[in-house]
């Protein structure tokens, strides 16, 4: 099974034409992706990849069935492409831009909760399901990093994200889906709103969490846990464990605040909900084997 | 991007929101006009970015021209990066209050956080006594309304005209925060004067970097940052920040970067400095490298992972950098992702160590910093 996107998810691409779009469009459809449409204004009727280009989300899913888009649109324009799918009716949404401006960020939040919609990002490598399909840009044809599994990921991170997933496989394991919550300070969707899919997902064994200094999601995931929310297994990984108060390390939506977001904090909250955390991404396959194994 | 007092103070005076008398001089000789213009005594503001400037000495009040003059000299040749000073009236306060307005993530809204004791660190409030403290939340597409602010300045006082000049105040505070894309803008404190006026005491105005592109009103100059390494690193626009260890950083992806970090305070090592070289910089070696040279580390570590950041496309940059600025001092690589097998091949060929697993190339890194203050060559 998996969670959020499978080989037969129907995915519309917006900003289909533009360099980084027909790029990744590309390695979308060879890894295995069902991708239906694309769209860019002003391109009605030119082809990228095989995959038919539309002017308007509107016009696009009139002709297709589409369960998911995946925008690859400049930061500027993110918060328009994110409205229009939403206007059509899309309920899964990827948008990788890094650098949305905060206050738009706000509003694509407002707006998914309102419509009941799931929008993972910005600043993310996207969403992938290994050896399914992925909406995003994920190296995947690095099997040491990429390979199929029963352990789900969650991250704010990017390249962080393929060091502690290759230390899952190292360990003997591999990915059911993993999502990139992204290193906005606003993300679209955040960690404990993810937590009841891979709940209710067969074949998720358990959840990895890729966490950082700054904001509350990882708290949130240890009320998840507490609140009998998310009954699997978790393990953490958090950087900036020694990081200088005060500075600015990190993504955007690192910065300690009081007592709030600090790293002891998280690890004190997630281990007293029963989470165990690793200290350096060597050891997260050791206690995935520590919890999975007892 | 965050701004100075003054330049905070003056776009609430552009949104009318009431301020000091204050004269900016960044002189013993600008002073003379500061002083006919505001008299004494004072208030000598330093216009520097940290906080707890009053617990630093950067704030003195000042009862004569003679002592103006000595605290003005003092505080531009101290080592706090002083170069403009906010010659500010005296107030007579009765009581001083919170205020600031920033986003609340979870709830995708604005949020006014207000409190009827200012000049606190209202961090360390929200720990100690939460209860004080009230909260507004703000649909950000629909902006403030009139009854929002009425409800919280109803909660911070109970003097009818106190309470029109605070529902003004944090309507205007709003208008600022929703047109300069604020993270967060506060004052801290609020002063009630005892003339019964409301007046913005202190201004804080932080602008998120997204938006600077439409924020084009503030140019990007030394006196923001703490020093001349981080200014030449944030014109180029890589993430920089110094340090004073003997490991130079230059990493991909600010998760990275953060966890090499910590693994080299484990390893008992220390950093140099922290440098993103990844995302839109992993073009960038030559800059890159360029700034870890201008430290006195010991040794560069590259540790990369990258997707879009293809590895080969960084390691013929770092090939080409060494040619150019052939550095004094080691540098271990591990680069992986993309094109992963093209990178180690061109690293290799130019004789660099090359190793594939971070916590080995931390512990490479930390013995070469620690095994001697000689570098001829190195590893290279």
């Amino acid at each position: 099974m998996s969670i959020f996107i499978q080989k037969e998810t129907k995915v519309l691409i917006q900003g289909i034409t533009g360099s980084e779009g027909s790029f990744w469009t590309k390695h979308m459809i060879e890894m295995g992706t069902t991708v239906v449409a694309g769209v860019t204004p002003g391109k009605a009727g030119q082809m990228v990849e095989g995959v038919q280009v539309y002017n308007s989300v509107r016009d696009a899913v009139k002709e297709h069935d589409v369960d998911a888009t995946m925008l690859f649109v400049p930061p500027k324009f993110t918060k328009d492409a994110v409205l229009e799918a939403l206007d059509a009716g899309i309920k899964k949404i990827v948008t990788v831009a890094d650098g949305i401006p905060l206050h738009e960020t706000v509003e694509i939040r407002k707006k998914a909760l309102e419509a009941g919609a799931l929008v993972i990002g910005g600043n993310t490598s996207g969403v992938i399901t290994p050896g399914e399909a992925m909406m995003g840009f994920f190296p995947y044809w690095i099997e040491r990093v990429y390979k199929p599994g029963r352990i789900g990921v969650m991250t704010r991170s990017g390249s962080l994200t393929n060091e502690v997933t290759a230390m899952i496989v190292e360990a003997g394991y591999g990915v059911s889906t993993l999502i990139g919550i992204g290193g906005d300070p606003v993300p679209g969707t955040r960690f404990a709103e993810m937590l009841p899919y891979y709940e209710a997902d067969p074949d998720t064994d358990a959840v990895v969490i890729i966490g950082e200094l700054g904001g509350t999601m990882e708290e949130e995931v240890a009320e998840a846990m507490e609140a009998g929310i998310f009954t699997k297994p978790v393990v953490s990984f958090l950087g900036g464990r020694t990081a200088p108060k005060g500075k600015r390390m990190g993504h955007a939506g690192a910065i300690i605040s009081g007592g709030k977001g600090s790293v002891e904090g998280k690890i004190e909250a997630l281990e007293k909900a029963g989470g165990l955390v690793a200290d350096r991404p060597s050891k997260v396959g050791l206690l995935l084997q520590q919890l999975l194994n007892s | 991007m965050k701004l100075f007092e003054y330049q905070a103070k003056d776009v609430f005076r552009e949104n009318n929101i009431k301020i000091p008398q204050s004269y900016l001089i960044d002189s013993v000789e600008s002073l003379e006009d500061g002083l006919k213009e505001i008299g004494v005594p004072c208030a000598l503001k330093s216009q520097v970015l940290r906080g707890g400037r009053g617990k630093a000495g950067l704030i003195p009040l000042v009862k004569t021209n003679e002592e103006a003059r000595s605290e003005v000299a003092r505080l531009l040749a101290s080592e706090h990066n002083v170069s403009k000073i906010l010659v500010e009236e005296m107030i007579s306060i009765e009581k001083e209050l919170y205020l600031s307005i920033t986003v609340d993530a979870k709830k995708a809204t604005a949020l006014v956080i207000a409190c009827v004791e200012g000049g606190v660190d209202i961090e360390t409030l929200a720990v100690d006594s939460p209860e004080k403290i009230m909260f507004e939340e703000v649909d950000i597409i629909a902006g403030i309304q009139p009854f929002q602010c009425k409800n919280i300045a109803y909660g911070l006082s109970k003097d009818k005209n106190i309470v029109s000049q605070l529902s003004k105040m944090i309507y205007n505070l709003y208008q600022v925060f929703d047109k300069y894309d604020a993270e967060l803008v506060e004052i801290n404190p609020v002063f009630i004067t005892t003339e019964g006026n409301v007046i913005a005491g202190d201004g804080k105005l932080s602008i998120d970097d997204n938006s600077m592109y439409r924020q084009k009103k503030y140019e990007m100059t030394r006196e923001y940052f703490d020093s001349d390494m981080e200014f030449e690193a944030a014109l180029e626009g890589i993430p920089y920040i110094q340090f004073d260890g003997d490991i130079s950083l230059m990493c991909a992806g600010a998760g990275l970067t953060t966890t090499v970090y910590d693994l080299i305070n484990y390893a008992d090592g220390s950093v140099a400095n922290y440098l993103e070289f990844g995302g839109p910089n992993y073009r960038k070696a030559e800059e890159a490298m360029r700034l870890c040279l201008k430290n006195d580390s010991k040794v560069i570590l590259i540790v990369t992972f990258g997707t879009i950041a293809r590895a080969d496309v960084m390691a013929d940059g770092i090939v080409a950098a060494i040619k150019k600025l052939q550095p004094d001092r080691p540098i271990i690589t591990c680069i992986r992702g993309t094109n992963e097998i093209e990178a180690t091949k061109t690293l290799k060929a130019a004789g660099l160590e090359c190793l594939y697993d971070t916590e080995d190339a931390v512990k490479r890194a930390v013995e070469i910093s620690k095994a001697s203050t000689s570098s001829n060559g190195g590893a290279r």
